[in-house]
């Protein structure tokens, strides 16, 4: 593996929002451009969580969302020598795992079967679900399985863009700014369809919203 | 009035917002199977550690790597090609001058009848040796030989 791309550390734009512990994710690429396969076992330890909880969103398939996550990662360590540091490597690593699964979706050409993950029963004492469930709400009614199979199809009903938008966004917590880094597009436009794709979730799940 | 039921339209959107807010929030509690995620990381590794092991490094990345110059300033890459480009040019040209000076193809009749004898040796004759005129080639038959000469026979008259 070639050496010393990504040594100028100050080229690192904006701190990963997992690299409290640990080594920084500069000095971990930098070693695994080195052939250092130890760091980058850090760096798949460090980002395994939200690849996988990107690819899984966007496919509501855990099997499609494992096979996903492998592709990104082998993707990363092969593309290594190439990444300059011009952006960081936690928005480097998010564009390869979004184009990846848009294309994986594109080629499937078709709609997978669900294959969700199940729910932690600490829901039942979030507040949020707890509101959702009291009287009067049409959740009070509804198995948590079919309230996971309705979010999961309205949110399969978007298109690839608007979804990535709102997975990112909404799901993950990460800012417009670093969403058009990722999706190369400008902040304008990841507002607009964060937007749309929110109003077609409401339209979707309209029998929640009353 | 028309200021009223704008309010009353935000207030029903901001709701909706709301009530969606909550609704993706639940989607938090959908959680991996540990052991799948343990086995799909070391299955990473596994791949990772087979693609090192295969990394075969191209000739584009050998010269990234060690003339980042080449592709830092593309107008000395460029210039660089040009210079090999042309002395390639110029090694095949010379060559070409070479190789048609000196075989004989291109010769001349007229050049070939200039060249003495003794320049133009057969290499393609067989150096028989020498062989004295009294000289046995097969040995005379002994006594115990069955075939004897009888005489001549006629044959066609």
């Amino acid at each position: 593996m070639a050496s010393g791309k990504y040594n100028d550390p100050a080229k690192v734009q904006d701190a990963a929002p997992l690299e409290d512990e640990g080594p920084p994710d500069a000095e971990l690429v930098l070693k695994s451009q080195q052939g250092d396969v130890h760091a980058f076992e850090a760096l798949v330890e460090r980002y395994h969580g939200k690849i996988y909880g990107l690819t899984y969103n966007m496919t509501s398939n855990r099997e499609d969302a494992e096979d996903l996550t492998q592709e990104v990662f082998v993707k990363a360590f092969e593309a290594l020598p190439r990444f300059k540091g011009n952006s960081s490597f936690y928005t480097w690593l998010y564009r390869i795992a979004v184009n990846k699964t848009i294309n994986y979706r594109k080629k499937r050409n078709r709609k997978r079967a669900l294959s969700l993950d199940q729910f932690d029963q600490d829901i039942k004492t979030d507040e949020v679900y707890h509101d959702l469930t009291t009287k009067g709400s049409p959740l009070r009614n509804m198995s948590l399985s079919e309230l996971q199979i309705k979010l999961n199809e309205a949110l399969q009903n978007l298109s690839e863009k608007h979804r990535t938008v709102v997975v990112m966004h909404d799901m993950q917590g990460i800012p417009h700014d670093e969403i058009a880094k990722v999706v190369g597009a400008s902040v304008g436009t990841v507002r607009s369809r964060l937007f749309y794709a929110r109003r077609q979730m409401q339209a979707e799940l309209s029998e929640f919203m009353k | 009035m028309t200021g009223e039921n704008d309010s009353m339209k935000m207030a029903g959107g901001e709701r909706m917002a709301h009530r969606l807010r909550h609704l993706m929030h639940l989607k938090d509690y959908e959680k991996p199977d540990t052991a799948r995620m343990t086995k799909n990381k070391h299955n990473i590794m596994r791949r990772v550690r087979t693609a090192k092991n295969n990394q075969r490094r191209s000739v584009a990345e050998w010269i990234e790597g060690n003339l980042p110059w080449f592709f830092a300033e593309p107008r000395y890459g460029i210039a660089v090609l040009f210079v090999v480009f042309a002395g390639l040019q110029y090694w095949g040209v010379s060559s070409q001058r070479q190789a048609s000076g000196k075989m004989g193809i291109y010769t001349s009749g007229s050049e070939i009848a200039a060249y003495s004898p003794d320049a133009s040796y057969a290499t393609n004759r067989v150096a028989y040796p020498q062989v004295p005129d009294n000289f046995q080639l097969f040995p005379e038959q002994q006594g115990g030989s069955d075939v004897k000469f009888v005489g001549r026979r006629d044959v066609g008259k």
